[in-house]
């Protein structure tokens, strides 16, 4: 298992939004697919910890990656276009944006309706949270470390 | 119930082909498409499967994903490919396996054996167009369901659900193809790989579901297309279509649905 813990990322005040994504930018998808599971504020979750409320579970995303590269040396380098008149299709292996809602999940930790109820839940004194996200391969076989590459994770709301 | 396109002038109304839930084929149905993708799957040349096949992964790697190009671009290899099968066996259409309420793979496309032979739905040589095999590529299909730790298995109808209320075409093609890659990533094996997905049958029965959220997504948004930009961009597919000729399934050729009765008439 990958595990992944982001810095503290602002979290605004819950009156102030309807709706939460979580933005993953710039996904990798040029080895093993993989499946990723996301917690709020819990940066000890792995692969046992209850995809519950409870543990302030948010969602998962799967990601149907292409696998090992199978051409001759760099047929899976993401070329440039070769002048401005270049209209071959994108390269199929560029990163791409992936987006979880996680309206609920955060709703939930800022109502602090969380882990054990004492209040612990919410965002820190200064706003913000952290995002956890645990990534498996999707074969065995593969290697799970590394297999979760992205550039940058975002919080969008929505009012 | 009849469904036609519009005709053009003087001509007869085209009927338009209607695809169904593989739990609804009539066992007659079933047979005919079996024997479709068993009549493509021994053709070595551009009409056969494993032409088609080759188009989304290994070797030509035309297929999009993750992006807007992702509905259009599949449904237009969808019907290529069922204009291939209808060539070997008139009338067939692609079925569409339904992971929103099914709890797993259909068993017309699980059971080993049907008709008394090898079931050509449960598992397919991977035969590379034009392209010899090199050494550790799969020689056939292969699945794991449900054996891919920490991934969700069907039904997806929470997931199928969520898309649906995506009220603009950016947001319903990303929710849809998040639910199509767990579903691709859960069946595992070759299924669960871009670049050997295609070569199962179960690949286009998994994606004439996709192409049904579509169709049913867009009825309830009309005029919702996807961005213009790409509108005119050609998809890459042998003959090449344009984004904008996949966005009415009907001028296409085909429906969608649940069941089909038929009656005779007076005449």
């Amino acid at each position: 298992m990958q595990r992944w813990t982001s810095q503290p990322i602002a979290v605004p005040p819950r009156t102030s939004w309807q709706r939460a994504d979580l933005e993953f930018e710039g996904v990798e998808h040029d080895g093993a697919s993989f499946v990723m599971h996301v917690f709020l504020n819990n940066p000890d979750a792995d692969e046992t910890t209850p995809r519950t409320p409870e543990q302030r579970y948010a969602g998962y995303l799967t990601v149907f990656a292409h696998g090992d590269c199978w051409g001759d040396a760099g047929h899976c380098d993401i070329p440039e276009p070769v002048s401005a008149f270049d209209q071959r299709p994108p390269h199929p292996l560029i990163p791409f944006d992936a987006t979880l809602e996680i309206t609920e999940a955060l709703g939930a930790l800022l109502d602090g309706t969380g882990l054990d109820g004492t209040g612990l839940d919410g965002t820190g004194p200064d706003g913000t949270g952290e995002i956890t996200v645990t990534a498996l391969a999707f074969n065995k076989a593969d290697d799970t470390d590394g297999v979760l590459r992205f550039k940058q994770l975002t919080l969008l709301t929505y009012a | 119930m009849t469904i036609t396109a519009r005709p053009a002038p003087n001509a007869a109304p085209a009927r338009l082909k209607v695809r169904k839930n593989i739990n609804s084929l009539s066992t007659q149905e079933l047979a005919d498409f079996r024997r479709a993708v068993k009549q493509a799957l021994a053709l070595t040349d551009k009409r056969g499967f494993d032409y088609f096949a080759s188009w989304h992964g290994v070797p030509f790697g035309w297929c999009q994903h993750h992006d807007p190009l992702f509905l259009p671009w599949h449904r237009a290899y969808l019907y290529w490919l069922e204009l291939a099968l209808q060539s070997q066996v008139p009338g067939v259409t692609l079925p569409w396996w339904d992971w929103s309420t099914a709890g797993g793979i259909p068993s017309a496309y699980s059971d080993a054996q049907a008709d008394g032979e090898q079931n050509v739905l449960a598992k397919a040589p991977v035969k590379t167009f034009s392209t010899a095999p090199k050494s550790g590529w799969p020689t056939e299909t292969s699945r794991a369901p449900g054996e891919v730790p920490q991934t969700p298995g069907p039904p997806y109808g929470q997931e199928w659900a969520n898309a649906m209320k995506a009220d603009n075409y950016t947001d319903f093609s990303q929710r849809i193809w998040t639910v199509h890659d767990t579903v691709h990533v859960w069946v595992g094996g070759t299924m669960g790989q871009v670049d050997w997905a295609a070569y199962d049958p179960l690949f286009f029965a998994h994606h004439a579901n996709i192409d049904r959220a579509w169709r049913i997504w867009q009825t309830a948004h009309p005029g919702a297309n996807p961005p213009a930009n790409i509108l005119d961009t050609s998809l890459q597919t042998d003959p090449a279509m344009k984004v904008q000729a996949t966005l009415d399934v009907n001028q296409l050729g085909y429906e969608y649905a649940g069941t089909q009765s038929t009656v005779p008439g007076s005449a």
